[in-house]
């Protein structure tokens, strides 16, 4: 047996020892012991609260690929013993499955973490409610603005759009001039059109039943609208991330405007080694509102969250930490991300906003959208972010009709659902 | 007396010296296989009752059927390419008898260096316009963006090259070796009786290193139906999703850990080992893999000594 084969077939070995669980036993006396799972982004972090509990808490820090955070839970809960107290999580869509009984893993806060700490920015912690508990921190929260180049916007006389037909309008006035109004072909154009617009992709009523509708008017009408840009060459149907994309585009200086996450400015736009955008350029302004919503809202692109293990022998001690690491507003000041709890929020804005590198202030429109992010989309157990890639991205970036890329996408996800206990509804 | 005592000897040491290896079958192999088949009876949510249903769950999931196609068509494509690219290599390594013969043994070897996580990068790098050492000659063709050949329809030939880079040079070192075995009497006899270096090659020395082709065809076709390395990574990194659930494996790894439907990943597993192990058996019983080497044969049962070492530490 060649051993290739060899490797899945121990992983199945691993899997059969379901037999012995180890049960979450007793805290009893002694110092408590926690073992902390973190991105390499987020390991300063961890860190800085190692240090602020040294001598009274026992932290120990792993970093890991969140990417397979999953796949490690899940092979703990066959085995019944390993998992870690507290762990960082970027796909905001984990709880779902984290926190349903079918896995058990995440633990419930509302148990364990005062209430004033969830409600400490307006809503920001909603997306880890289920079924009117808590199940996670937002870490921060990754609401989609405008970004603008406000000096290309001067040279070439644009308006700031505050609808999204008056966002094609002045994105159809790039034509022409080299210049693009962001590129749509990564999960941006879930995040940042479909999300806002309210398009049901994973529109979950309940634990059990989830909308998803591919002839939804809010989603029909965002292919609609784009599918005019993308042809006249003023959307870009690579991603933002897309080495010919930085290279013939971004590096040089040709986005006039991107919708994008709170992140983008400091992660994406300014960086060298990323669009490198000179000082006294960039901008934000608000989401531009789409006909018929009652709100200009946001979708969201990432937005990691904090969670707390329910097989923790020191379950105050993990919710501490989660406290710590989801709140501290020192430790989140400095951070890329938009903290997703109100002083700490404070503390970042006041060093983002005062950043002269921005042609003004992108704090005021990141905090309107703050509260705006569309409550349509909830955390479900498929997988899709990996349908945004697998699909909806592939597509668009294969030239395919937007129209046709986002039925795909939709179908697929239809088809996605029921695999993980979703009855799915139009 | 003393002819059963000296059988019952043999017996005995056999089975001594297959014990270490009859072990470690057992432990990784058979438990495994034991504990697969069982962990594919489990409930999932999609299938509360558990059971064989799982096994019409993997092939009702609207994954499966792209998938299979995905490997089917990768298959077509590697094994064959690997046979007889490797064949003919090897023969015109062997044939090649002069002081660079040492030199390009190693170049061979070189590529295989670059395999899983290095291959994706390398291969990125090659293929992405912006970065490639190609990059005038990837625009000459009128490829500029690196979408126009990272995309979904190219992915079988991608991985095709991957793979092949990767293992090619492996197997043309362990047949160059069976053909090392060869011996100079045959090969003497035939040049004697006029056959051409063309002709000693095809006639000669390909049928007698036919078995160990047959062996790396069962090895490679194996290892190409378990393709995941490749697909898994592309998706992860430099193309979020754009190989997801590529290949069957990867669709068992997605049941597992995605769906936590640890049931349907391991009756996918199993449905892979069964159409291995029947592909081996149609390779060993169809052909004179297994056969006793007859006197007319003599000479290849050599070759099989001298490549058996070679050819087990791949």
């Amino acid at each position: 047996m060649n051993k290739r084969l060899a490797l899945p077939l121990a992983l199945m070995a691993v899997f059969g020892m379901a037999g012995c669980t180890a049960g979450s036993g007793d805290a009893g006396g002694g110092t408590p012991e926690l073992l902390i799972w973190v991105d390499s982004v987020r390991e300063p972090a961890a860190k800085a609260y190692q240090e602020s509990v040294k001598g009274d808490v026992d932290v120990t820090v792993e970093v890991i690929d969140t990417a397979e955070l999953l796949t490690k839970i899940s092979l703990f809960n066959t085995t019944g013993s390993g998992w870690p107290d507290v762990v960082f999580a970027g796909g905001p869509n984990d709880v779902a499955i984290l926190a349903d009984p079918s896995n058990g893993y995440a633990a419930n806060l509302s148990e364990t973490v005062d209430e004033s700490v969830f409600k400490s920015y307006d809503g920001a912690n909603d997306w880890c409610l289920i079924d009117g508990d808590y199940y996670c921190l937002k870490n921060d929260l990754a609401q989609s603005v405008l970004w603008y180049d406000a000096v290309v916007f001067e040279e070439l006389g644009l308006t700031v759009p505050t609808t999204m037909e008056e966002f094609a309008t002045e994105a159809m006035k790039l034509e022409g001039t080299g210049y693009v109004a962001g590129a749509i072909g990564d999960q941006n154009y879930y995040a940042s059109y479909l999300w806002p617009s309210g398009c049901p992709m994973a529109a979950a009523d309940d634990s059990t039943t989830v909308r998803i509708d591919p002839d939804a008017e809010e989603c029909t009408r965002v292919a609609d609208l784009v599918q005019p840009l993308v042809d006249a060459g003023v959307l870009d149907t690579r991603s933002s991330f897309d080495a010919g994309f930085l290279a013939d585009v971004a590096q040089a200086g040709k986005v006039a405007m991107t919708f994008g996450p709170s992140w983008f400015g400091e992660f994406v736009l300014r960086p060298e080694s990323s669009w490198a955008i000179p000082e006294g350029h960039v901008a934000a302004a608000p989401m531009p509102i789409w006909d018929g919503n009652d709100q200009a809202y946001s979708g969201e692109w990432g937005g990691g969250i904090w969670m707390a293990s329910s097989h923790s022998k020191f379950p105050d001690a993990a919710a501490d930490a989660v406290t710590y690491l989801a709140t501290d507003p020192e430790l989140l000041a400095d951070s890329v991300t938009f903290p997703g709890s109100g002083p700490a929020f404070e503390a970042w804005a006041e060093r983002v906003g005062s950043d002269p590198y921005y042609a003004s202030s992108p704090v005021p429109a990141m905090v309107q959208q703050a509260t705006l992010i569309n409550p349509s989309e909830k955390p479900v157990r498929y997988d899709i972010q990996g349908q945004v890639g697998a699909v909806l991205q592939t597509e668009i970036n294969a030239g395919t009709p937007v129209a046709e890329a986002t039925r795909k996408f939709q179908e697929s996800l239809i088809q996605l659902a029921p695999g993980s206990g979703y009855k799915v509804t139009q | 007396m003393a002819r059963s005592r000296i059988k019952r000897m043999s017996a005995l040491s056999g089975s001594l010296m297959f014990a270490p290896y009859l072990i470690l079958l057992v432990a990784f192999g058979v438990v495994p296989v034991v504990m697969a088949f069982f962990t594919a009876l489990k409930p999932s949510m999609v299938n509360p009752a558990g059971g064989f249903l799982n096994y019409l769950v993997v092939i009702q999931d609207f994954r499966f059927l792209p998938a299979l196609t995905n490997v089917a068509t990768f298959l077509v494509i590697y094994v064959p390419l690997m046979v007889l690219v490797v064949a003919a290599m090897s023969l015109l390594l062997d044939a090649i008898r002069s002081r660079w013969t040492v030199p390009l043994r190693a170049a061979y070897i070189v590529p295989a260096s670059i395999s899983g996580a290095v291959a994706i990068l390398v291969w990125y790098f090659m293929l992405e316009p912006t970065y490639s050492p190609y990059g005038d000659l990837l625009r000459a063709v009128g490829i500029t963006e690196g979408s126009q050949i990272w995309n979904t329809g190219n992915l079988v030939w991608i991985f095709v090259l991957m793979a092949f880079f990767t293992g090619a040079g492996n197997w043309i070192i362990v047949q160059y070796g069976s053909l090392q075995s060869i011996s100079d009497d045959i090969l003497e006899a035939a040049r004697i009786d006029g056959a051409n270096a063309f002709q000693i090659g095809l006639q000669i020395k390909l049928p007698l290193i036919r078995r160990y082709l047959i062996y790396m065809s069962i090895l490679t076709f194996a290892a190409g139906l378990q393709i995941f390395v490749e697909p898994y990574l592309i998706s992860s990194t430099v193309y979020p999703g754009l190989a997801d659930n590529w290949s069957l494996n990867q669709l068992s790894y997605s049941f597992a850990f995605q769906s936590g439907n640890l049931g349907a990943s391991a009756a996918l597993s199993l449905m892979l080992l069964v159409i291995c192990i029947i592909a081996a058996l149609i390779a060993i019983f169809r052909t004179d893999f297994f056969e006793e080497a007859r006197p007319t044969t003599k000479r290849s049962k050599k070759a099989a000594r001298a490549a058996m070492p070679a050819g087990s530490a791949i």
